[in-house]
């Protein structure tokens, strides 16, 4: 749009912005001030530029996000949810578990075997520490008919019985009542002390606990 | 089809504007909130009048803000409004990418947008009523305007970036934004014509 007479319409534009190199150039500027053709146009494109400089603001159509989401740092109430699910699984898995095994004896058997093996331990750490001679049976004249030791060295230990007669030797009515208190405590441990009511208890728990942590920490309605 | 915008005061800034800033650059989420509450008119208009469409406008509008909440601890003072109207012009420039890589046929209404109402709290209704009329006639005016012309003389003379920035935005050339911004301004002259006594000096 290069008029014969007048300058670039782009440069009269440029000195409606006030760009410095149009402001500087002194033939733009001369001409305008002498062409009211040329300076209408400035005038004008300085409206338009203040005019648009005021349009307003436009309100949204729909509702924004204002707050990104998937920045939000994870909270301890996040994490909580988070392990509801794993932990109402374990102990749901436990449950059963702990439901079979009691209700099935031959499992119960199977993991009684270590309480059993507790329990003749216990006994045998009574005797003395000779607890294979004493439990097996293979020695029968050395354990009279109550499955009381009868050594033909019998040496009870002071630390274990007490014995404070300092005669070292001590006798066999002294073994004898050590051995009464050590199968006493045999027989305290239960005969069959089976780990899955406790396995069953413990999934209950885990279950609960993680329904109680769902029932806090998950928003309800109202 | 997409609802018109309304159209509200040009934003000023918040009156604690420093403070809230600096409580959002160290994690204030209420803060954050509190600020992008303040601007979001502003910032989806800028974000309506390059794209013109209300969906693409509100979408750019929300990835500006998350740029802004990654990137406000970098924010190292100036105008917190021309900061935040930047990075919803580039988080626009994206979407206008992505949409020139899969164009759609969406014929555009070209009274869409347009502010329809004067301000009710006006303090003289006629000359506010005039000013909205003419509003009315410079968004469908710009609307007119080549879509390169419209996004520079939108970024330059509506939101007040200088060329460097416009160029920057648009990954064009100076001398090539300077050319679209005069070109669109002239061409909107051309389209005002019948409404030129809406304007005044």
């Amino acid at each position: 749009m290069l008029n014969s007479n007048h300058p670039d319409d782009e440069r009269l534009s440029a000195l409606a912005s006030y760009d410095t190199d149009a402001r500087a150039d002194t033939s733009l500027t001369g001409h305008v001030s002498s062409c009211d053709r040329c300076t209408d146009l400035v005038n004008e494109l300085g409206a338009l530029r203040a005019s648009l400089a005021e349009l307003p603001d436009l309100v949204p159509s729909r509702p924004l996000r204002l707050l990104p989401e998937v920045e939000a740092p994870p909270s301890a109430v996040g994490w909580m949810r988070r392990i509801f699910a794993p932990m109402l699984t374990a102990g749901a898995a436990l449950a059963l578990v702990g439901m079979v095994g009691t209700t099935m004896p031959a499992l119960d058997g199977m993991a009684s075997g270590g309480a059993s093996q507790a329990r003749e331990d216990a006994g045998a750490e009574d005797l003395g520490g000779e607890a294979p001679a004493v439990v097996d049976g293979d020695d029968q004249e050395s354990v009279d008919d109550r499955g009381v030791y009868r050594s033909a060295e019998p040496e009870p230990s002071s630390a274990l019985y007490g014995a404070s007669d300092g005669d070292g030797g001590g006798d066999v009515d002294t073994a004898g009542g050590g051995n009464d208190e050590g199968e006493s405590l045999a027989r305290e441990l239960p005969a069959e002390r089976s780990p899955w009511p406790m396995v069953l208890f413990v999934g209950v728990a885990v279950m609960i606990l993680a329904a109680l942590l769902r029932w806090v920490l998950v928003p309800r309605a109202g | 089809m997409t609802e018109s915008p309304t159209p509200s005061r040009r934003t000023p800034p918040l009156p604690d504007e420093a403070a809230v800033i600096a409580r959002a650059a160290d994690g204030d989420r209420i803060a954050f909130t509190q600020l992008m509450e303040h601007y979001q008119n502003a910032c989806y208009g800028l974000a309506w009048r390059l794209l013109h469409d209300a969906d693409q406008a509100a979408d750019a509008t929300q990835d500006g803000f998350l740029h802004a909440y990654k990137a406000i601890r970098s924010y190292r003072g100036g105008v917190f409004r021309s900061w935040l109207l930047r990075i919803t012009a580039n988080a626009s420039y994206d979407i206008l990418r992505r949409a020139q890589r899969r164009p759609t046929t969406v014929l555009p209404d070209p009274e869409e947008g347009a502010p329809e109402l004067p301000d009710i709290h006006a303090v003289n209704p006629v000359e506010e009523a005039t000013k909205s009329e003419l509003y009315r006639h410079l968004e469908v005016a710009l609307r007119e305007l080549p879509p390169d012309q419209r996004a520079a003389v939108v970024l330059c003379d509506v939101y007040g970036m200088d060329y460097n920035e416009v160029a920057a935005m648009t990954e064009s050339a100076l001398g090539t934004v300077k050319s679209r911004i005069h070109r669109g301004r002239l061409r909107l002259r051309e389209l005002m014509a019948e409404h030129r006594e809406l304007f005044t000096r």
